[in-house]
């Protein structure tokens, strides 16, 4: 029996998403976790999702390099115009500071808005082919998971249930099984466009991190370990690429 | 022309760019906190451009390009903390103090010294690639060359030292590049070690030492735009040679 491609992309899509409840775990056994530690894993965050972009992007310059950088600087105007829609609000970790309802909408919304990228990521990848695409789905994955403990801390001491973080956590991400899917049929219909497409994930996410996850991860843990532990998932996430 | 004098010639002009990182310093004495947060964040797109363009040839096992880079990120932690070189506060040139002009010249002559290793690395690999490689490491030396001459400037020193000074602190990157060239001419199999080493401490350069620097210096906004649009120009170019 054969699935629908299409099918298969919403899955994994969804697989991905439901990823990010992961983060709510750790909450389980304690109502708080160290701004450090949250920093430490929004640094392994970025190194995968930089990662992955350095994949994405060798597949795009594969298919056209031009189309591939028109597409990394639409990814770029993307996250700046969400930025620009959602506000340049600061949202901190794990620590009681603004008004509490505001900062949780906040925190899930900033997430959520984020995940419409990353579900561009998934459907373009499977353009390039289901290896880069298994991939790209499993960094994604991965890297939820400290965005599901971020949206948890900031949840959880509020008085938010394990369950509601872990339902919040998903909610953020449900854009990525909902963008996969038109992204994957718009590169497989329209071939011309999938370098642009590759482009849009690989700029996006780089952007993302450099926008975001990396200055929030060095102001919460200062000191080397913090830039050690991209540089590692970076590598680790290149190598895992080149040599499945 | 010999490969060994190609290498000799633009690891040279890369070093040699380094001068023009001291043109700012002719129309102001000192530099704002902005531009040292710009001037790190280029240098830094630029930096992984390069170590992009490096880990995306497959030269071998796995295994020990993952220790090569290990070995890079450890050197590079390691220099980090016995060159104290957090104490440095680059972003704010009102607080300079006299020690900071040595540290900052031997922490980037540290820099030049790996920056060499990837320039040999990428000759080694693909002159071509070795070729522009040493490029981006020129334009990325004059940023850094601005930094370390408006801390040396402060002091005060005459213009003419402090250009001789930031030429000086990459004559490694010179030394290093010929070095390691001639080395893999002679053990090709150190190849992917070498090549795993120059990717692992160049991103670990860029993601302990310029990024955290750039930010301090400047908004998040503004360090990412260029950032990302040095990194996109090396992958377009890097893209268009190889």
């Amino acid at each position: 029996m054969t699935y629908h491609p299409a099918l298969i992309v919403f899955v994994l899509g969804l697989a991905t998403a439901l990823a990010t409840g992961l983060g709510a775990l750790p909450f389980a056994f304690t109502r708080s976790v160290s701004p450090r530690i949250v920093a430490w894993s929004g640094a392994l965050a970025a190194g995968l999702m930089l990662g992955a972009s350095f994949g994405l992007l060798q597949q795009g310059v594969h298919h056209g390099a031009w189309q591939t950088i028109v597409g990394a600087n639409l990814g770029v105007a993307f996250i700046l115009a969400t930025r620009y829609v959602i506000g340049d609000h600061e949202v901190t970790f794990g620590r009681q500071t603004g008004e509490t309802a505001k900062q949780m909408l906040l925190i899930v919304v900033v997430m959520t808005v984020h995940s419409f990228a990353e579900g561009v990521a998934i459907g373009a990848s499977f353009g390039g082919g289901r290896e880069l695409a298994l991939v790209i789905t499993t960094a994604i994955a991965v890297h939820n998971i400290p965005e599901g403990i971020a949206i948890s801390a900031v949840l959880r001491p509020r008085g938010t249930s394990v369950l509601g973080c872990a339902g919040w956590s998903v909610f953020s991400s449900l854009p990525q099984p909902l963008m996969a899917v038109p992204a994957y049929l718009f590169v497989e219909t329209v071939k011309p466009a999938l370098p642009y497409g590759i482009g849009f994930a690989a700029g996006a996410m780089v952007f993302m991190v450099l926008l975001e996850l990396l200055p929030e991860a060095y102001e919460e843990a200062p000191g080397p370990a913090t830039g050690a532990i991209t540089a590692l998932a970076l590598i680790a996430m290149v190598l895992f690429q080149q040599y499945l | 022309m010999h490969p060994t004098l190609t290498v000799l010639l633009y690891s040279t002009l890369a070093a040699g760019m380094a001068g023009l990182g001291v043109l700012p310093l002719l129309r102001r004495e000192r530099v704002p906190g902005a531009w040292i947060g710009w001037a790190y964040a280029l240098a830094s797109g630029g930096m992984l451009g390069a170590a992009y363009l490096l880990s995306a040839v497959n030269s071998g096992s796995p295994v020990a390009m993952a220790t090569g880079a290990s070995l890079g990120v450890l050197f590079i932690l390691f220099t980090h903390r016995a060159t104290r070189a957090s104490l440095v506060d680059r972003h704010r040139p009102d607080r300079y103090e006299p020690g900071d002009g040595y540290r900052s010249a031997l922490i980037d002559t540290l820099h030049s010294a790996s920056e060499g290793v990837a320039i040999g690395v990428a000759m080694a690999l693909d002159l071509r690639l070795g070729i522009f490689l040493a490029m981006v490491m020129g334009v990325h030396n004059i940023p850094e060359a601005t930094v370390l001459g408006a801390i040396v400037r402060d002091w005060p020193t005459r213009l003419g030292t402090v250009t001789g000074l930031v030429l000086a602190v990459n004559i490694a990157q010179v030394l290093l590049a010929v070095a390691t060239f001639a080395v893999l001419g002679a053990a090709p199999a150190a190849l992917v070690w070498l090549q795993g080493y120059a990717v692992g401490a160049l991103l670990t350069l860029v993601l302990v030492e310029l990024l955290p620097d750039a930010y301090r210096g400047a908004g998040a906004t503004s360090i990412a735009l260029v950032a990302s649009v040095a990194l996109s120009l090396v992958v377009l170019f890097g893209g268009a040679i190889r």
